[in-house]
């Protein structure tokens, strides 16, 4: 029994256009133009507990509703979901007390008091025993190293610490699933590796399962093996990261070495050369032909030690979105 | 593993912590509170300069200078609980609406109306309280007044009832945010409206007065907030006829009906929720 | 000189484009703003029905018969839409506070002077707007308001209604420039707001003020921000005391535009002292 059941979910809502000018905005008051922007258009996806899923997606694709929409936020315009057998949208209490959200360009931490007071308030609204709940504070703190901070108030934070102090303040509950938007989001590297490292180990001791949307390629291939491409409302792959080279990488990256480190002047004849310095030589190469092109290579020139790789995958990636951008219907 | 979910506990820690963060910036809390009881006494004048010119607020009204007292007094304490518990939390709620920080609001296993309504206590309104107290002490001094045990509790009663009426008309107002965008203009529309209820509703008379209180009596019912309780201390219960239940009674329906609409609309605008995106 | 001229010129024409877009918001504000005074007159009703109910040969408290009062209330919204200020005292220290007051020094505009067109720019679409509003408010309300006054009398409204512009911009830029002493005028301006609120016969007429109350209440300037010009429509202030009034808040008008630039003068060295 899957822990997360999302069946052809969908939400659209309309944008009205604002006119400038009285007039306009008496007319306004009895007909209003509007936009209909289709955020999710039908989605299916099941997903099994403890399981750690990455939603990627060009701007605006609809993961961020797709997490609002199951954690009960928004409702949706027609579809179902079910997360540990709720239905997100009624708010039900119980299902609340089950799963955290954490978004990374919303702080919910009370500003100007420590964070030990929201976490306190935090207790109260979950119901956490007192012993447990310190216990678990002090875990999470001591696995952030920001136990020394718990008494300073959040605005004298820096970024990386406050959102640290977001994430102990959703563990607070020990939710059985956490959906993470963007959590790394303007951090700096050491910030960004830290909090890999925190959620890596938590999900490991807990087997919470985890929904995370991030454009930060490193969060992606350090913590999930599964990953769900979300593109204009639709979902698009579903597989491992690997994977998506593979689907939608049409090309390999092959680098020469030449032994008399003269660099070639004519490889584009074989496929898109790509900047190197010599004796290297790199290009890019359609994946069909790579075998072949291969064998002409190395009989055409003097090949100390040749490298066939996959495109970096940010760059498979972007292609795949800009793509989407394209094409209207995917 | 769970302790039972205690309201009222969730609410103490409301508390706290909205004191915490008032003494952290003591500077602004003290002016907070020493600015609006100025603001009371310099009111407080105005009356007692039109009580210089005459004995009673319009003809056989019953609103003599110390009855009067006692309605300010009953205004006061009010509008400064209406400060103290819901006001910040009304104009919070707005801009919530706007960042999208509802969003928060609505993953905690609370009631989200509870936490939207109380999150945020204003000490400062214990200073306008007071001075309402003492309004009230002073004048039944001078009327030589001292209301029995049943009266006392009609009148906490009935101010809790304003209350809950002027809460819903509020609550009701911050929630249309959602469909309405921005609403800076919450704080001013409650002023308005509110200010029609700074004196007694006797005042409303004639071909424009009697529609006017009839529509803030019956329809958005701010004149039964601070009229009622004001009547049940200054003209103790004298159950003379039929007519003299008529108003306390429509009072305590008219509180129910506005928190339950309220409440309506509130949970309409949950639906309607759009949650500003990143 | 010419340059200077077109360089206002083109402040003005800006700041009356930016203005002109919420002008939906100004006209509807403007008929809300009129509802506290519905509240004052049946206040004042009530104030007089019981005093003739208790004398019926007295009908009038400090001069004023019921008509009278209401048409005072009414014309207190003319004065305070010359005279109030909105924002502008504490636009000021917030700019000193959060350093943007930097720009007035470095560029060749005039702070004062930029300030008072952008509140000219502001004031002119206001009223633009309001005339609608306020036209259909005094004609609903006509048997209340005084017949048309004559020439003079009406001269002498313009100018102490322009006048009430300047010393309300004058004396609330003066509060602001406090701020290069003090960052938190808030304080200060609650002081003066509440005071302006009692003082300036804008909560009632300052006739009302007995003894010697209402002649320190006199003395202060605030009066000529809604009482003094109403009075002088209203007919109450005639003659030499009309000449007289006039030339006082013409005084206090140079007092506070001179005050404005001497705390401007001396707080921008005093800013520019630390740190540059």
């Amino acid at each position: 029994m899957a822990i997360i059941e999302i069946e052809g979910l969908a939400k659209s809502y309309r944008v009205y256009q604002k006119r400038e000018g009285l007039g306009a905005s008496v007319a306004g008051l009895f007909r209003r133009e509007y936009r209909l922007v289709e955020a999710v258009r039908g989605i299916d996806l099941s997903v099994e507990r403890g399981e750690f899923l990455a939603f990627l997606g060009p701007n605006g694709a609809g993961k961020t509703t797709t997490l609002k929409l199951l954690s009960g936020v928004i409702n949706p315009t027609r579809g179902t979901a079910r997360v540990m057998g709720h239905v997100p949208w009624r708010r039900e209490n119980a299902y609340r007390r089950r799963f955290a959200l954490v978004m990374g360009q919303k702080n919910q931490l009370w500003w100007d008091l420590p964070a030990a007071e929201s976490f306190r308030l935090h207790q109260q609204i979950y119901r956490i025993e007192p012993a447990r709940f310190e216990r678990t504070r002090d875990e999470l703190t001591e696995m952030l190293s920001v136990g020394h901070l718990l008494g300073q108030p959040v605005r004298e934070l820096s970024l990386g610490e406050r959102m640290k102090m977001e994430l102990v303040a959703a563990l607070l509950h020990s939710p059985e699933v956490l959906f993470l938007d963007e959590p790394t989001i303007g951090l700096d590297v050491v910030a960004q590796h830290k909090i890999q490292l925190f959620l890596r180990e938590y999900q490991a001791e807990r087997k919470t399962t985890i929904l995370l949307t991030s454009h930060y390629m490193k969060d992606v291939a350090a913590l999930c093996r599964r990953v769900v491409i979300i593109a204009r409302g639709r979902l698009i792959y579903d597989g491992s990261l690997e994977g998506i080279v593979d689907r939608f990488g049409g090309e390999k990256i092959v680098t020469l070495q030449l032994a008399n480190g003269k660099a070639p002047v004519d490889l584009a004849r074989y496929g898109e050369p790509l900047p190197a310095l010599p004796p290297r030589a790199k290009l890019r190469v359609q994946r069909e032909v790579v075998s072949e092109v291969l064998g002409r290579l190395l009989a055409e020139y003097p090949v100390h030690d040749v490298s066939v790789e996959d495109p970096p995958l940010e760059d498979v990636i972007a292609a795949v979105f800009a793509g989407v951008e394209g094409n209207d219907e995917l | 593993m769970h302790t039972p979910l205690s309201y009222f506990r969730v609410f103490v820690t409301f508390l706290r912590n909205s004191l915490v963060r008032d003494m952290t910036f003591r500077a602004n809390f003290l002016i907070d509170t020493i600015s609006s009881t100025v603001w009371v006494f310099m009111n407080l004048g105005f009356y007692v300069l039109i009580f210089h010119y005459t004995p009673m607020l319009g003809v056989g009204t019953g609103w003599g200078k110390y009855e009067f007292f006692l309605f300010l007094a009953t205004t006061l304490l009010i509008n400064s609980l209406m400060r103290g518990l819901f006001l910040s939390n009304a104009v919070e709620l707005s801009e919530r609406i706007r960042t999208g920080t509802l969003d928060f609001l609505l993953v905690k296993p609370i009631d989200t109306q509870f936490l939207a309504s109380l999150g945020r206590i204003e000490w400062s309104a214990v200073g306008p309280f007071a001075c309402g107290l003492l309004l009230m002490v002073y004048a039944l001094a001078k009327l030589g007044v001292m209301p029995g045990p049943a009266t006392a509790a009609l009148y906490v009663l009935y101010v809790l009832c304003g209350v809950a009426i002027y809460y819903s008309l509020m609550i009701a107002m911050a929630s249309t945010s959602i469909w309405l965008g921005r609403n800076r203009a919450l704080l001013d529309f409650w002023f308005y409206i509110t200010n029609f209820s700074r004196y007694p509703m006797e005042i409303y008379r004639g071909p424009f007065g009697t529609p006017l209180r009839h529509f803030f009596t019956f329809l958005i019912p701010v004149f039964i907030a601070v009229n009622v309780p004001a009547r049940v201390l200054v003209r103790p219960l004298e159950i003379r006829s039929p007519a003299d239940w008529a108003l306390p009674g429509f009072a305590l329906l008219a509180t129910a009906g506005s928190l339950v609409l309220s409440r309506w609309i509130f949970q309409r605008a949950l639906v309607s929720y759009r949650s500003a995106s990143s | 000189m010419l340059a200077r001229a077109a360089t206002s010129w083109t402040i003005l024409r800006i700041s009356l484009q930016e203005r002109l877009v919420y002008r939906g918001d100004f006209a509807l504000g403007t008929l809300i703003r009129f509802l506290p005074i519905i509240t004052q007159i049946f206040l004042w009703a009530a104030v007089f029905s019981a005093v003739e109910a208790a004398d019926a040969s007295r009908r009038t408290i400090a001069d004023y018969t019921y008509p009278a009062m209401v048409g005072y209330y009414l014309l207190t919204m003319v004065s305070r839409a010359f005279s109030s200020m909105p924002g502008l005292a504490s636009g000021i220290a917030r700019e000193i506070r959060e350093g943007t007051v930097k720009k007035y020094l470095v560029q060749p505009v005039d702070m004062l002077e930029f300030l008072l067109l952008t509140r000219v720019a502001h004031k002119l679409v206001y009223y633009l707007v309001a005339v609608g509003p306020f036209a259909l408010v005094f004609w609903i309300c006509r048997a209340y308001m005084p017949g048309w006054p004559g020439p003079e009398v009406m001269a002498a409204y313009v100018a102490s209604l322009l006048m009430a512009f300047l010393l309300g911009f004058f004396l609330e830029a003066t509060i602001g420039m406090i701020g290069f002493w003090f960052l938190e005028v808030t304080s200060l301006l609650f002081v003066y707001m509440l005071l302006n609120f009692f003082c300036s016969g804008h909560m009632f007429p300052i006739d009302l003020l007995p003894g010697t109350l209402g002649e320190v209440v006199r003395l202060l300037p605030l009066q000529y921000l809604a009482y003094f010009p109403t009075a002088v429509m209203l007919g109450r202030v005639t003659g030499p005391d009309l000449a007289c009034g006039l030339c006082i808040q013409l005084g206090w008008v140079l007092f506070f535009l001179i005050a404005a630039r001497v705390t401007f003068h001396y707080g921008v060295r005093r800013y520019s002292g630390f740190g540059g």
